[in-house]
């Protein structure tokens, strides 16, 4: 088996610029996903009972359907429902922004209801109003146990950008593909496209443990 | 925009092969995926330093690139470099397996480290060897407290199925995607495959849920 790089040294370019789609794609999903999280969490557990059944419906409607359905579904039939179509990028952010919320809801709303009860009865018997309490009592306590599960979600939404290769977004994978199709090198072509996901992936957990293990006793209740 | 719900029904039993493939896929992966990670959760606790570095960069390297771009390798590099030829299948498997053996690896090891030394030490003072000790006192502790999250993974496996349809294994999204472009009828044929996933997802879902308020640990 005989190993040339050269494909992939002379078009750097082409691969920076998947690349660089990856890196958007990823991050503007987590900004989507994480608007539509906390609000979602939020809503789910200090809205009222509607507004919990309301984001129970759209957490376990998104989380039993998988990444590929609802980005084709988001990018190919969207489109039809309202009548204007989509760019393959703005259907990714959006499909995979939306997959994430579900998480990041349900993740939110677990550290907020793992708080004890009785922080939130003594903050009331103290005379807070819930909003104060809410704000000083139980988000800092709920905020750090949320981060190491919203950590592993910023893992997977970065992982999950790949999946958007299928709509022809042209991030890194769908250029990798590009790529090995017109060289006939799938092996240098794909294993450094792994390479590249390993470099962005794994600093980005070891470093969301890191700090989780620092902040983790100021959680403890 | 009129709606042909028709396509759908007529289609019905593609679908249906669809689902079947979806979920043998699953069944099989994770039949293969346990004692998988099993295996590498062991080998990443061996005393032997160069076992266990192996073996963790082994397990972080599946954990940490993406597994559709883990299927494309092995369907594309395998045949191409390492003269391995696979059906698309077996790739698929392969593919799943090694992926969800790495995630189950750190679900085992977790839960053979969340039990208490005292249990290690107990059974040790009793004259078992270290290898009876794990066999009969830790493991089935472990399992049984790992065992919400071990269906957690299996939820997610039977999402990350889909991803096989890239390289042809008729699994549902491959059939729905395919009756697609052959009727043209892309909302109700999108809409059913959505739907057809969340029915047999959401079963599973609440059935984790439930393993998870049943086998709750309280020490």
């Amino acid at each position: 088996m005989d190993i040339d790089v050269s494909p992939l040294i002379l078009n750097w370019q082409f691969i920076l610029t998947g690349l660089g789609f990856t890196i958007s794609l990823s991050l503007l999903s987590i900004i989507l996903g994480a608007a539509i999280g906390i609000f979602g969490g939020v809503a789910r557990t200090y809205g009222g009972p509607l507004l919990d059944t309301i984001g129970g419906v759209y957490v376990d409607l998104v989380r039993s359907i998988p990444v590929l359905a609802i980005l084709v579904w988001t990018y190919f039939a969207f489109p039809l429902v309202i009548g204007e179509s989509l760019t393959p990028f703005t259907g990714g952010v959006l499909a995979l922004g939306v997959h994430l919320g579900a998480y990041i809801t349900e993740t939110i709303r677990a550290g907020l209801t793992s708080v004890r009860p009785g922080q939130m009865r003594a903050a009331l018997a103290l005379g807070m109003s819930r909003t104060q309490a809410i704000r000083t009592i139980i988000l800092p306590q709920a905020v750090i146990r949320m981060l190491p599960p919203l950590g592993s979600l910023i893992v997977i939404a970065v992982k999950d950008s790949a999946i958007a290769s299928v709509i022809a977004v042209p991030e890194l994978l769908r250029q990798s593909q590009v790529l090995a199709g017109k060289t006939f090198r799938p092996f240098e072509i794909y294993t450094s496209a792994m390479l590249i996901y390993f470099l962005i992936c794994y600093p980005t957990a070891r470093m969301i443990d890191r700090i989780y293990r620092n902040l983790a006793p100021l959680g403890a209740s | 925009m009129t709606l042909d719900w028709s396509v759908v029904w007529d289609n019905r039993w593609r679908l249906i092969a669809g689902a079947e493939m979806t979920i043998l896929l699953t069944a099989i992966t994770m039949m293969l995926a346990l004692p998988g990670g099993l295996i590498l959760a062991l080998l990443r606790l061996s005393p032997l330093r160069a076992v266990r570095s192996a073996t963790t960069w082994f397990v972080e390297f599946f954990r940490a690139t993406p597994l559709i771009l883990q299927i494309y390798w092995m369907f594309y590099v395998l045949p191409a470099a390492f003269d391995i030829r696979l059906s698309e299948f077996a790739t698929a498997l392969l593919g799943l397996t090694l992926n969800v053996s790495s995630f189950n690896s750190e679900t085992f090891r977790a839960g053979i480290q969340s039990i208490r030394p005292g249990q290690w030490n107990a059974g040790l003072a009793l004259g078992m060897s270290k290898p009876q000790v794990m066999r009969k006192i830790i493991l089935p502790q472990a399992t049984l407290r790992v065992l919400p999250a071990l269906a957690s993974t299996w939820v997610s496996l039977f999402k990350d199925t889909s991803l096989v349809s890239i390289i042809a294994v008729a699994d549902l999204s491959y059939v729905a995607l395919k009756i697609r472009s052959e009727t043209y009828r892309v909302l109700e044929v999108l809409t059913a495959m959505a739907a057809l996933y969340c029915l047999m997802g959401y079963p599973q879902a609440k059935l984790v849920d439930w393993l998870h308020r049943r086998l709750k640990v309280t020490e």
